[in-house]
Order: structure tokens, then C-alpha cells, then sequence
């Protein structure tokens, strides 16, 4: 850590903290209007079905129905998206997956709406459904969305050197195909949102939104107005974790047509059940790796080829799977390699963002099949990483040459083994040949073989991961955030920026860079709400990019604010041209002459001189560049690296997975907030151990069995023992001192973590996410025929 | 979503309660922790859909209380499992008792949900009733003109079903203290740690003398279709040495009856190995603890 700083990289207390545990925060469901309806969705049982008519007679008369809505109510764009607008609003024609809403009711009383929707009476045919992706792109698939002409979503492809070239030269080969599952993202608040009519002025929308300028966007073009007339703000947000992008922007979208044609504010809010219903989810990815390596454990060539579920909808997928296929061989420099990623349509629920945004899955392939190498020449998972990483000046399988920032792979390799005894216990651990039990299910009673000694039950085993990530949205798009910041004549500061605070402690991180940079203390500085119509589209907050780029923005602000305060202060005291004015603790220093005012006694005589105290600050990302038709480009600007290692232990007869400890080493550059920095190391892993040992959405038929917490099950505190979180800083010049990425790179490879774990203490690979029970025990996975619950009897 | 109110009400004693549930009908339940109940109705489950008048019996005093009756722990049907856990009878009496309370969703859940309410729920993977059936609890039942104690195994007819009548609570539950010589444990499988709905329960009590099995009781939850003792097991067991060899087999066994009694379902594929292994980790555990 930089010696310099007075409060970045101390552990600050999160400024909303105090309002969420006591319950003060208001989050979008706790607005209430004069005069509010709510909305109430329509939707049938079917993920694919054609829809001949709709029939509402039985309740249009209704009194509690206020308002039906359907696509004709619909005054601008019907259908929509982030990338591809192939998402209805209304699904008038045709359902496509299980979530898709046909129509809704509008009126006063929620529950007696929720009856009244039962009585619509939808007539509709069952299309054939594709709920395997690899089966997407058959000649003979039914194609989901005509228009597009096929099932294909998008096709990205990497190529350097000569894969097969490659292969013939490697002295061993090894190919290998692993899966991973569709992923809710569990945050606690499901989705709400009220939009209320402002007759001429448009409409003003408040929900739990993470994204406020994209779901201004979409409004706009869906209610037909302009930009200035949709004014969204951004309630306390619970959670979101990338998941409140899309759903919550269709949602916004829906509440505004009903508010305008009802002419009253209208709320939607979702149930657990409803929101994991509609609500995209992580894409499930199939993975074939073919990898060639030297008997040194060099690798020689790498051959990749990903399917991933995209779902019903495009969504993110074209941008999710770009950053697939650019980190797909892993931190490792390899000189051939060929990538393929394609995205499909299919009838599951459509998948988009979700922390980690296409690194969870192949980092489990990749790592996972560094360990199989390791294993296969006999030497350590160290040694077969530290042979192929990426140093400085390594050139990556897009053709980047990696400069202007530490590339600190093995430094956090190097740390994490160290800090968890790595290299011992994994030798100690170590199975030579499987200690799982086969079982026959034709001879289900077992035989006196099959009893594993009470000694032996349990066993031990450490696994690690690297992984490194491009940081910001790289060549996705242009990359810029802007930040208002506002000095009162007492020294107290408005901030603001156009990024969002979605829960990951964005706003303290940010007063921190603005408190260090006016050499004050953060709870000087009052974060405003957030409001499109107060600040400029800072872009999406997604990447883990707004310490970085929010970050550059308000430190630029605060620069610019206390460059006029440092002129004054040079003028007013009449110090020297030479002489160095600076800022800390609320006192203003000269280098010549010490201690000459307090900050607050500078801002009043800033204002009393009529200077100007308030300014928007701006950052923009250097350039990246793409080509998509070669697969080649510098694709982000900078990167981070980090290290797991998983301890966990497994049962052998249960297959149960406890995690003892996951030491997380990762390099986000300078932290800024040490609290902040390690909550998200808590919660990124736990995350991740959810995503290796329990979670999954399936479907019977195409619908989800996994309606809410009592079947999708996340990691509980007690599930996971230590968490040891360690920051190495690695120097970089963007953005605020160098501070960059961490909130995704702290899930994305705890899975692979845990499974080669898992792999040292059972001496068996596990290629199926999740390691759940029947995984572990039976190498597969078991479900119910039927989606019901047991309970509802 | 239903859309019709329930009606509460609060009897603040037996028999008031009992003058409520005296002419009841199907619509009327009574809610002790809410921990089903409220679900259920919110899930639209059929037990629970059409319920109109929900009676609150946290305020019953005579269904309260741990106390010692004749040699046996009574323990009123309404004491949640917070109250149990905090309860050193129980744990020094009834330890098998205690580990399956502590073992249940988490401290929410614990400091709402009651005992009775989870064998009267009777759910498959209701984790009190194989321990409850292996310490031959009996349960006391009262309405206003009746009062009867049944044993629980009867009490229990199958999956969410009891014996119960609407016009009838159940008031304690009286558990006989178990002979010193007893040993036992109570296991439980679940997905995680917390919060988890059991995929298998066990519950074991055995009294070994000289390395003969005198007496030996057994019961399963969630991998048979209610909790319920295997008698034919126990019957097999008894009067055999204790070793290695016979604790595969009787595991061994447990298959063949568990196969007997649900047959095979999505489930078993997984259940029946791991059942069989789990009850021999435990047999092996608990003459470990014993020697
Ligand atoms: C998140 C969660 C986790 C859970 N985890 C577990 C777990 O790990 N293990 C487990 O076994 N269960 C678990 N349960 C289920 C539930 O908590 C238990 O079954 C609990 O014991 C029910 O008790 P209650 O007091 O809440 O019952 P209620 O919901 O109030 O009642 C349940 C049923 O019993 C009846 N009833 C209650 N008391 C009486 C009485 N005195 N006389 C007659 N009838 C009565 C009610 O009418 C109703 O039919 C869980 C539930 C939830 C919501």
C-alpha cells in the first residue's frame, strides 16, 4: 500500500450500512403513491407454444381491473433488448420459454388481481421444445426466432498459430468436456418497480434497478418518448449481482405503459417464484477441451470449442461469450490456439449477466485440466501453472502483449500456496487411484466391499486456481463515467456519480477517493440519490468496472476542485509560484511555510470570491480495439490476477463437500476501501462455492423445478469455514491510483478451486457442475420426474 | 394467491381452545410456530388452501412446559425447539432428542417451530419423529368432551396425516427416560448445513450387554414414506453379537426393508446406497462411543 495515503486502503465503514440493518432504508417496494395500482403478470404453463387467442370476457368487467395490458397498449418498440431486441414486452404470438408474460391486470388489490388472472382464458399450441443446446443447431431444430433465421446467437472465434501443427509437435494430448449449470442469481430483493405519469413531463420510475440509464433507454423507446422525459432513480438496491439489468428494464418498461394508460402510478413486485421464473440467469456452458503439452508441461496448443444455453432471449450472450472466448485458455501464454464460442437459442430461461459474465465456466474447464496435466506428467498444479503464466511483455492468445500494469500472476500464485502450506498437504493428499464406491443399481443392496471403513470417511484435499480478467467492458463498447461533485462553504461535499450503487459499497469507495484527493474525511462527503436526470450516462454498472472508471471520474473531479482551491490558497496566502500547496485532514499545508488554513475556512473564501465549487469529473477508458473476423485485439486495457486455494473435506459415502478454508489471493491494483475489499472476497467466494457444490436451475418439460430457496440452495454461513481474504497491489496507471477490479474476480474461480480439491482428496475428477451428492457418489446427477414440490400435498 | 382474509384467534387457555375446536370444521387449523402452515398456505398447498380461521396456541399455558411426569419427560406440544435445546433434561436425558432439534432449519426457525407442530405436520423428513419413535413416545390428545394418550407410532397414519380430529389438540408429548444402558445417536443427512430439508434421518437405540444386542430400536425418516421404526430389523438384530460382519449385514438389511417398503424411486438410485452406509457409519460409531 501507497505510504501516502491517509484514508484509501483503511477499513471504512459503508455509508448505508446503518440504514439496511436497522431497516431504514427504503428499498423500491417501500414507496407507496396516492392513487397506486399494481400490475399483475399473465403468463401459461408452456415454454413454447403458439397463441391463438386470448380471451378475457370473464373479468374485463371486473371492478378490480382497472386497466388489461397488452402489446397493442404498447406505444413505442414491442420488442427489446440489451443487444438484440428480440424480447416482446408482451408476448402476443408466442411463448418461448416458461417466464414469458402475455398480458397483465392492473388494479388496486395485488391478491384479488392474482385470482382474477387465473380466469383469462388462453388458447394455445404446444410447438416442440429445445431444451438441449446441443441439439440447437440440428438441421431439423425448430427455430425459436424465425426472424433470426437460425439458432444461433452469436459465434466468436480466437485463432493464434496453428492449433493442429501445434498437437503434432506436443509429446501428450488430452481432451476433455465439462458442464456447468444455469444459475439464479439469489439476490434477496426481488425485482420492484413503480412508475408514476407526469402528464407532459413523461414518466418518473423508482425501482430496483441496476442499471438506470439502459432501462431509461429501453422506457423511452417502449412508451415512445424522448430520453428527458423518463426520469428513472435508483431505490436502495438488495442485490443484484448483474441480475437486475434486463428483467428490471422490461419491468420498468411495463409499469410505465400501464401508468400512462391508467393515468395512476402503477407497481410491479415480484414473488420469489415469479422472479426466478422470468428472471435470466447464468449461462450454462459445455466445454471441449483439447489440449497438447510438452514433457516439461509446456503447453503447445490449445483447442477450444463452447456451447453456451443462451435461452430464450440474446440478451448479454454476444458480450458474455466475447469474454469467453478472449479468456478461455486461461492466464496461461500459449502459442496455438483456436477458440470457438457459440451461443444458442433454446427454450430454457434465457440467460445474461451474472458476476463473473462468462469467466466462471471456462476457468473451471481450463483450471480443472491444468490439474489433469499436472497429474498426468506427475509433477505439481504449481509447477504446470508457473511453466505456462503469463509474465510481463507476454503476448495472450488474442495477440496482446500485456504491458503498463504489474502482471502479477505469480506473485498471488506464489502468496496463496505459501499462505495456505499448498505444496505439502496437496502431496499428502493425494489419491492414486479413486476412493469412491461403485454401486449397481440392479444390486442395490451392498455387499460388505462397499462399506467404507469409519477411518476413511472422510477425506481431505486442497485444490487451487488462478485465473486473470480483462477489466471494464474492453472492446464491448465505448467506456466512459462521469462524477458531480459540489464543495459547500463549510467544506462539505455532494457526490454523485453515473454509475450505481448496487449493493457492492460503490458510493463509500468513491467518497474515499474524493475525501483522499480534498484531503478531508469520507463522512464529510454526501452521496446523492441516484437519478438519470441529475448526472450523464456513466454507462452500465457491470464489469467490475466502477471503482475503476467511477473511480478515475471522481478523482478527476476532485483534482479539478482542488486545483481552484490550491490557486486561491497560493493567491489569498501569497505564497510562491514554486511552492507546493496540499490538502489533509481538513488543514491546508504549504511545502515552504506548514500549516496555513483549514479547508473549511478555503471554501468560504472560495465562495465569498465567486469561484466555482462544483464540477463534473470524467474518465475515459484508453483505447481497446477488436477485430472480430480474425479474433484478434488488445481487449481490454488492463487485467487483474488472483489465486485460490480450497481446503475442503469429502464425504465418502455421502458425497457431502464442506469447505474447510478458501484463501483468496487477488491483485485489484490499490484498495481503496480494505472493509469493502474484503466483503467482497467473503461474498464472491461463497458465491462461487455455491456455483462448485449445490446450485442449479433444472426444468421438467422445459419448466423450472427450482421455483425458490426451499429447492435452489446457496451456501448458508454454516457451509463454509474460514475465508482468508489477501490483497497483493499490484501498480497500474488507470483510473484512481491504480485501483481496478475485484468484486467478479473473487467467484470466478472458487469453483475450480473446490473441485480440484476435490480431485486431491477422492482421487477422482468431477467434469458436471455442481459436486452435489449424487454427483459425488454416482458421477451423475438425479431428478424428479415432476416439478412439484413434495411439501404441496 | 388466495384473496379471502383468515381470521385469528387467540385462546388464552386449554379450554377455551378446546370450546373452539369443539365444533370445528375442515376450514379451521390451528397454528403453533407457523413454520408449515404459513407456507403452506402461501405455496396454495392443498392441506392448507381453504383454511378460514386459523387458531393461535402460543398462549395456551397447560401446553407449555419440560417437566418430569412419571418417569417420563413430558414436554408441551407448543415449546419450540429453541425452548428444547436450552433444556438440560432433554439434552442430559435425551440426547438423541436434542441433536435432531438442534439439527433443524436454522435459529429463526427453531426459536418459531414447535415439536408437536412437526409430527403433526408429519412431513416425510420431519426430523423428530424417528427419534421420538425410537425413545416410544406417546402423545396426549385432548378435545372437549375427550382426553386419550395414544403411542406416536400410532398417531402417525402417513404422509401429512395423523390421527387427529378437528375438534382435537394435541397437548404434550411424554417420553419415558430410557435406561442408562441405552446408547445411541440420532443422524441426519441433509444438502447443506443449515436450512436443509433431510434426504435421510436415523435414529438408533441400543443396549448391548457383553457384546449381545439386548435390545435394539430403529428408525428412518425421509428415505421411508412417513418416519417409522424397522421392527423387522430390530427383531433380526436382536440377541446377535456385535461386530464388523454383522453391522454390514444388518445395514445390508435396511436395504432390503427400505426396498420393500417404498420400492424403487428417482431417488433411490442415490438414497439406498448411501442409507445403507450411513446406518453402518453409525452402528460403528455408536459401539465406538459404548466401549
Ligand atoms: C425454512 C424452514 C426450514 C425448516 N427446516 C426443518 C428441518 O430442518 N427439519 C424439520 O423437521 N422441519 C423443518 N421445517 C418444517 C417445520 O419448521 C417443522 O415441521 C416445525 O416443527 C413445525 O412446527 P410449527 O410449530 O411451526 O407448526 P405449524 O406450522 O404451526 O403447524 C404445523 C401443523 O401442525 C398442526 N399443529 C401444530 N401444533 C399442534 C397441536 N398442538 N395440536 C394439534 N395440531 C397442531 C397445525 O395445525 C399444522 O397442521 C422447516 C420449515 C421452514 C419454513
Amino acid at each position: 500500500m501507497n505510504k501516502e495515503f491517509s484514508v484509501v486502503g483503511k477499513r471504512v465503514i459503508r455509508e448505508d450500512g446503518f440504514d439496511k440493518i436497522t431497516g431504514r432504508a427504503k428499498f423500491a417496494d417501500d414507496y407507496k403513491f396516492d392513487g397506486m395500482l399494481y400490475a399483475v403478470m399473465l403468463r401459461i404453463p408452456s415454454a413454447h407454444a403458439k397463441i391463438n387467442s386470448i380471451d378475457f370476457s370473464e373479468i374485463e368487467n371486473n371492478e378490480a381491473i382497472s386497466a388489461i395490458i397488452t402489446s397493442a397498449d404498447v406505444p413505442g418498440i414491442k420488442k427489446t433488448g440489451l443487444i438484440k431486441n428480440d424480447q416482446p414486452i408482451f408476448c402476443d404470438e408466442k411463448v418461448v420459454t416458461p417466464g414469458d408474460v402475455l398480458a397483465m391486470l392492473v388494479g388496486n388489490s395485488e391478491n384479488e388481481l392474482r385470482n382474477l388472472v387465473k380466469k383469462a382464458k388462453v388458447d394455445y399450441t404446444e410447438l416442440p421444445l429445445i431444451t438441449d443446446p446441443a441439439k440447437a443447431l440440428d438441421q431439423e431444430a425448430i427455430l425459436i426466432h424465425p426472424d433470426n433465421g437460425s439458432n444461433l446467437i452469436v459465434n466468436h472465434h480466437v485463432k493464434k498459430g496453428d492449433v493442429e501443427k501445434g498437437f503434432e509437435k506436443s509429446d501428450h494430448i488430452l481432451e476433455q468436456t465439462y458442464t456447468t449449470p444455469l444459475i439464479e442469481h439469489a439476490y434477496i430483493e426481488p425485482e420492484a418497480v413503480t412508475a408514476i405519469p407526469l402528464g407532459f413531463n413523461g414518466v418518473k420510475i423508482i425501482g430496483s434497478i441496476q442499471n438506470p440509464f439502459t432501462a431509461r433507454r429501453i422506457v423511452a423507446a417502449v412508451i415512445n418518448l424522448p430520453l428527458d422525459k423518463v426520469q428513472i432513480i435508483q431505490a436502495h438496491l438488495g442485490g443484484s449481482f448483474g441480475g437486475k439489468d434486463d428483467t428490471m428494464c422490461i419491468l420498468s418498461a411495463r409499469a410505465a405503459v400501464a401508468a400512462l394508460k391508467a393515468n395512476c402510478p402503477v407497481k410491479i413486485r415480484y414473488t420469489r417464484e415469479e422472479s426466478i421464473l422470468e428472471s435470466y440467469k447464468r449461462h450454462p456452458y459445455i466445454m471441449n477441451y483439447k489440449v497438447g503439452f510438452s514433457n516439461s508441461g509446456k503447453i503447445i496448443a490449445m483447442k477450444i470449442n463452447i456451447i453456451a444455453d443462451g435461452g430464450a432471449y440474446a440478451s448479454m450472450s454476444p458480450f458474455v461469450t466475447w469474454r469467453s472466448v478472449v479468456q478461455a485458455t486461461g492466464p496461461y501464454e500459449i502459442e496455438n490456439v483456436h477458440t470457438e464460442v457459440r451461443a444458442v437459442y433454446t427454450n430454457n430461461p434465457y440467460t445474461g449477466a451474472m458476476r463473473g459474465f462468462g469467466s466462471p465456466q471456462p476457468i473451471f474447464a481450463n483450471e480443472s485440466l491444468m490439474d489433469e496435466i499436472a497429474i498426468h506428467l506427475g509433477i505439481s498444479p504449481v509447477e504446470i501453472r508457473k511453466v505456462n503464466a503469463l509474465k510481463n511483455g507476454s503476448i495472450t492468445a488474442t495477440g496482446q502483449k500485456l504491458e503498463n500494469h504489474d502482471v502479477n500472476l505469480i506473485q498471488v500464485l506464489d502468496k496463496a500456496i505459501y499462505a495456505a502450506d499448498f505444496q505439502n498437504k496437496w502431496r499428502a493428499n493425494k489419491k492414486e487411484k479413486p476412493l469412491t464406491k461403485e454401486f449397481d443399481f440392479n444390486n442395490p443392496v451392498l455387499q460388505d466391499y462397499q462399506y467404507v471403513e469409519p477411518d476413511k470417511l472422510i477425506q481431505k484435499g486442497i485444490g487451487l486456481a488462478v485465473s486473470y480478467r480483462g477489466c471494464s467492458l474492453g472492446a464491448e463498447g465505448i467506456d466512459t463515467a462521469s462524477a458531480y461533485l459540489s464543495i459547500q462553504n463549510d467544506g462539505t461535499v455532494y457526490l454523485l456519480s453515473g454509475l450505481a450503487e448496487n449493493g457492492q459499497g460503490m458510493r463509500t469507495t468513491f467518497a474515499i477517493i474524493a475525501a483522499e484527493a480534498l484531503g478531508i474525511l469520507p463522512e464529510q462527503i454526501f452521496y446523492l440519490e441516484t437519478d438519470t436526470s441529475r448526472i450523464p450516462d456513466s454507462g452500465p454498472t457491470v464489469a467490475s468496472r466502477s471503482t475503476l472508471m467511477g473511480g478515475g471520474a471522481v478523482r478527476n473531479a476532485a483534482e479539478i476542485l482542488s486545483g481552484r482551491l490550491k490557486k486561491i490558497v497560493k493567491e489569498e496566502f501569497k505564497l510562491s509560484e514554486e511552492d507546493v500547496v496540499s490538502f489533509r485532514e481538513n488543514l491546508v499545508f504549504s511545502r515552504k511555510k506548514g500549516l496555513t488554513a483549514k479547508f473549511s475556512e478555503v471554501c468560504k473564501l472560495a465562495y465569498s470570491l465567486g469561484i466555482n465549487l462544483a464540477t463534473i469529473g470524467y474518465y475515459k477508458s484508453p483505447s481497446v480495439h477488436w477485430d472480430e473476423k480474425s479474433g484478434h485485439g488488445d481487449a481490454y486495457f488492463t487485467y487483474v490476477y488472483g489465486c485460490q486455494v480450497a481446503e475442503v473435506s469429502v464425504n465418502i459415502g455421502t458425497g457431502e463437500v464442506y469447505v474447510n478454508k478458501i484463501t483468496a489471493v487477488h491483485d485489484p491494483g490499490t484498495v481503496i476501501n480494505k472493509l469493502g475489499a474484503e466483503g467482497q472476497v467473503y461474498g464472491g467466494v461463497t458465491q462461487g462455492a455455491g456455483y462448485a457444490l449445490f446450485e442449479g436451475i433444472t426444468t421438467e418439460k422445459g419448466l423450472i423445478r427450482e421455483l425458490n430457496f426451499d429447492q435452489y440452495l446457496i451456501p448458508t454461513s454454516k457451509d463454509i469455514d474460514v475465508i482468508k481474504p489477501v490483497f497483493v497491489e499490484g501498480k497500474d496507471s488507470y483510473g484512481a491510483w491504480g485501483a481496478k477490479s475485484l468484486g467478479e474476480p473473487t467467484l470466478e474461480l472458487t469453483a475450480a478451486a473446490i473441485s480440484n480439491a476435490v480431485r486431491n482428496a477422492v482421487g477422482k475428477r468431477f467434469f458436471n457442475l455442481p459436486l452435489n451428492l449424487e454427483e459425488i457418489v454416482l458421477g451423475k446427477k438425479l431428478c424428479p420426474q415432476e416439478v412439484k414440490r413434495g411439501s404441496l400435498q | 394467491m388466495r384473496s379471502t382474509t383468515i381470521e385469528i384467534l387467540f385462546p388464552r387457555n386449554l379450554s377455551e381452545a378446546l370450546s373452539i375446536f369443539s365444533d370445528a370444521k375442515e376450514n379451521l387449523k390451528i397454528i403453533a410456530g407457523g413454520t408449515d402452515v404459513v407456507t403452506g398456505i402461501q405455496q396454495e398447498s392443498k392441506r392448507f388452501i381453504d383454511t378460514e380461521v386459523l387458531v393461535d396456541i402460543n398462549r395456551i399455558p397447560e401446553i407449555k412446559g419440560i417437566e418430569v411426569r412419571k418417569k417420563k419427560i413430558s414436554v408441551g406440544a407448543a415449546e419450540t425447539f429453541s425452548d428444547i435445546l436450552r433444556n438440560n433434561l432433554i439434552q442430559n436425558e435425551l440426547p438423541l432428542l436434542w441433536k435432531a432439534c438442534s439439527s433443524i432449519g436454522s435459529v429463526q426457525i427453531r426459536n418459531r417451530a414447535t415439536i408437536a407442530g412437526n409430527f403433526v405436520n408429519n412431513a416425510p423428513c420431519a426430523d423428530t419423529v424417528p427419534v421420538l419413535l425410537v425413545y416410544n413416545a406417546t402423545v396426549e390428545i385432548e378435545s372437549l368432551s375427550s382426553k386419550r394418550e395414544i403411542s406416536l407410532q400410532e398417531f402417525l397414519q402417513g404422509p401429512y396425516k395423523t390421527q387427529l380430529n378437528v375438534n382435537e389438540i394435541v397437548t404434550r408429548i411424554n417420553i419415558p427416560i430410557p435406561s442408562k444402558t441405552f446408547v445411541g445417536d440420532f443422524y441426519k443427512l441433509g444438502r447443506r448445513r443449515a436450512v436443509s430439508i433431510s434426504r435421510i434421518t436415523l435414529a438408533v437405540l441400543m443396549d448391548m450387554r457383553g457384546g449381545i444386542i439386548d435390545e435394539i430400536r430403529i428408525a428412518s425418516g425421509a428415505v421411508t414414506p412417513i418416519g417409522a421404526r424397522l421392527t423387522g430389523l430390530e427383531k433380526f438384530a436382536e440377541g446377535k453379537e456385535v461386530n464388523d460382519r454383522f453391522f454390514k449385514t444388518l445395514a445390508s438389511k435396511m436395504g432390503e426393508e427400505i426396498i420393500k417398503i417404498t420400492g424403487l424411486r428417482w431417488s433411490s438410485e442415490y438414497k439406498l446406497p448411501v442409507v445403507q452406509q450411513m446406518f453402518y457409519q453409525l452402528l460403528k460409531s455408536i459401539e465406538q462411543r459404548s466401549l
